[in-house]
């Protein structure tokens, strides 16, 4: 990456990293990158001890059960998928929505089309918001498993999931919360709010590096592991050793990554959530207010910055999506992401299927300059 | 490479009898021919001129390696193809290795429908003595050469334009690699293409002999019989020159042959294709961004009679693809949702 590009794709991914993420990882690597072990040797209690903390300070951030119920996965699909494919049973009914990403729609609708499960799909409103009554109105005696994302990837707008939880707490239901888009950046107290699966990458707001992510397993769950082998610990029982964490972690985790994930919590921790995120949404407000008005551009869900996080997406008249994106990309390094976003369906709904949009979403280091370098571009290609 | 050691039959001997009379060739020369092994990247024009000839000579072993189908518009100079192939789309290497049995049972042809990329390259190449250049893009000449330089294998590189046309061999430790001689390609867009400024036959046919008899020369180990300049020759303009590049053997700071690093190979240079997702489209990016002259593309593809442009993008439409291009020589290729027919068609009608 060209360090004068101006980065627009945190939803993506988020860009750059804090310092103290870069040298954790660096010094991690460089002494005490063993594998982990709760018996071992130094450097294996080292490494063990970075898994631990994380698990801690992941569970003071959200306010779990405990630390031994966050089992680390390579990212936010991993542990989507962990949930899904570990919870659900012939026969269940599962709830979702047209807001979810493919990390979601792809392995339940796997199941269904084998005939494992049967699916109820919630349409969202114009403006990209769920009705929870709606939800409510869905569930089945059968009804096993709700699964809603945080926020959407596309629009940005937030979600009622702690209504959603509370429904779905009411009906005897499980709820998995996808927080791809919202950890780090919204508070969740899965003290306060009855979640009971939650999954996300470590390396969006929570600004870890790639290859990291996490699922919370509450205490109502009953899962299966989907991944088994070695968990440096309890090596004499045939099967994979039913304590969590243990449980979901067989193989060798992505320590190094964990322990830039340990300093990104710690990061986000010291801002404050609350502060990053305002300062992202003052910067998304702007950025939407600014080219609403723009010839030919159509913006994507509603704009109540209140209740969304700092995601701009929008479609462009006459250029499509992947051409805005080259012609920012290659005339004046900007980095949005045009497409589809892994989320058809809410494409879809939003009548912007197959072509999709244009996103730009920001991130903590992103400043005025970045918005309105890419407000000047727009203004620049659409004078043309 | 050769691990063969087969002598000439009597078969032999009476087929190939005019070239073994042939001093420089004889019994020794023939019979290095037959156990002779070439990678031919390309069964198009100079790839069916090459393959003729050297199937004729008795080179026991060729892989024909082309991704193309036989199109009408190939028969005025791909010697091996006809109206049949060309109504019925077979891969150029199966239409090509059928008729070149046909020609003579004797050798062994292998086709392989494929794109030659960085990552198979090293494959194709690994068991051949000699890779011969019957492509139609720089980005696939510059991977023939780091993989001829990486194994030691010698090349002979051929390309065609117009009336014009140049002819080099690459001889790994003793000549000159493409990179001495040319550092960089020329960019998308600056060279012309076949479909875009044409190709006659003659040209083709011309070059190609001389890449077939270099060929033959190295086969045969006459290596001091090697032409070793940059022969560069136009047959309507009636010159025919020759450049010394052998003094720039260790006195280029060459990052290939003098280093050791393989660019294409190692993915540093060169395009990278991305399908997008439900789109039939598929997306080329540069390693290396270069810079695009909008106002040429625009004239050499002026005959498409459908380019427009602004300062930001560049578009036209021919084969029944859209082509959106970008001032850092990217595109967005629409109507195909195959990387490598994508990259054949920017090879064609933008470059590289």
């Amino acid at each position: 990456m060209d360090l004068m590009t101006i980065y627009l794709d945190n939803a993506a991914t988020t860009w750059p990293k804090p310092e103290s993420v870069y040298q954790a990882m660096d010094k991690f690597a460089r002494e005490s990158m063993a594998n982990p072990g709760r018996s071992g040797h130094s450097m294996a209690k080292a490494s063990e001890k970075v898994l631990e903390d994380a698990r801690v300070a992941l569970n003071r951030l959200f306010e779990g059960a405990s630390p031994d119920r966050w089992a680390f996965t390579l990212n936010c699909t991993d542990a989507l998928n962990m949930a899904i494919k570990g919870v659900l049973n012939d026969g269940d009914h599962v709830i979702t929505t047209d807001l979810e990403h493919n990390s979601v729609n792809r392995p339940i609708r796997s199941l269904e089309l084998s005939g494992r499960i049967t699916v109820t799909k919630i349409a969202s409103d114009e403006g990209g918001t769920l009705d929870p009554q709606e939800i409510a109105k869905a569930f089945t005696p059968k009804t096993k498993l709700v699964v809603v994302t945080h926020a959407s990837n596309v629009l940005g707008t937030v979600q009622p999931v702690e209504e959603i939880a509370r429904i779905t707490r009411e009906s005897g239901a499980l709820i998995l919360v996808d927080a791809a888009q919202t950890a780090g950046l919204l508070p969740i107290s899965l003290d306060k709010t009855p979640i009971d699966l939650l999954a996300f990458p470590g390396h969006k707001a929570l600004m870890g590096p790639t290859g990291t992510g996490a699922l919370y397993i509450g205490p109502r769950v009953t899962i299966r592991p989907w991944r088994e082998g070695g968990t440096g610990g309890d090596s004499k029982t045939e099967t994979q050793p039913t304590d969590y964490p243990y449980f979901l972690e067989g193989g060798t985790p992505n320590i190094m990554g964990i322990s830039g994930l340990l300093a990104g919590i710690k990061w986000v921790t010291q801002q404050g959530i609350e502060k990053i995120h305002q300062h992202e949404n003052s910067l998304a407000k702007k950025l939407s207010e600014a080219i609403a008005n723009l010839p030919g551009i159509r913006m994507l869900g509603h704009q109540d910055w209140s209740k969304k996080v700092a995601t701009v997406s929008f479609t462009i008249e006459g250029l499509e999506p992947y051409e805005m994106g080259n012609i920012l990309d290659s005339s004046f390094a900007i980095a949005i992401r045009p497409g589809l976003h892994c989320a058809p369906h809410i494409h879809g709904a939003q009548s912007t299927f197959p072509d999709g949009a244009v996103r730009a979403s920001l991130g903590p280091f992103n400043t005025e300059e970045d918005i309105d370098a890419l407000i000047g571009a727009l203004k620049e290609v659409l004078g043309e | 490479m050769s691990k063969t050691n087969w002598e000439l039959t009597e078969a032999d001997k009476d087929r190939y009898s005019r070239q073994m009379r042939f001093g420089a060739i004889a019994t020794p020369g023939q019979t290095r021919l037959k156990n002779a092994r070439v990678l031919l990247c390309g069964c198009g024009a100079l790839g069916t001129v090459l393959a003729n000839t050297l199937v004729r000579a008795g080179v026991g072993f060729i892989r024909l390696v082309d991704r193309d189908f036989v199109e009408t518009s190939n028969l005025q100079r791909q010697v091996l193809f006809d109206e049949e192939d060309a109504a019925q789309g077979v891969p150029k290497s199966v239409a090509g290795a059928k008729k070149l049995n046909q020609i003579n049972s004797l050798v062994t042809v292998e086709p392989v429908v494929a794109h030659i990329d960085r990552g198979n390259i090293l494959e194709l190449a690994k068991d051949v003595d000699l890779i011969l250049d019957g492509t139609d893009n720089f980005e696939i000449r510059y991977l023939i050469n780091d993989a001829a330089i990486k194994l030691g294998i010698p090349w002979v590189h051929g390309g065609c334009i117009g009336s014009h046309g140049q002819f080099m061999t690459i001889l790994p430790g003793d000549t000159p690699c493409l990179r001495c001689v040319f550092e960089a390609a020329p960019g998308p867009g600056e060279a012309g293409t076949c479909d875009t400024a044409g190709v006659l036959g003659m040209t083709i046919n011309i070059i190609a002999s001389y890449q077939a008899t270099e060929a033959i020369k190295i086969l045969t180990g006459k290596l001091e019989a090697v032409n070793r300049d940059l022969v560069y020759l136009d047959c309507w303009e009636n010159t025919f020159r020759k450049i010394k590049i052998a003094p720039l053997k260790g006195k280029v700071d060459c990052p290939c042959c003098t280093h050791n690093r393989f660019e294409w190979l190692d993915g540093e240079q060169g395009a990278q294709t991305t399908s997008l997702c439900g789109r039939n489209a598929v997306q080329i990016a540069h390693a290396k961004p270069i810079k695009l002259d909008f106002e040429l593309l625009t004239k050499n593809l002026a005959h498409l009679g459908n380019v427009s442009s602004t300062r930001f993008l560049l578009r036209f439409s021919a084969e029944d693809c859209d082509f959106t291009v970008f001032p850092d020589g990217r595109a967005i290729i629409k109507g195909t949702d195959e990387p490598d027919r994508a990259m054949a068609l920017y090879a064609r009608f933008i470059g590289h």
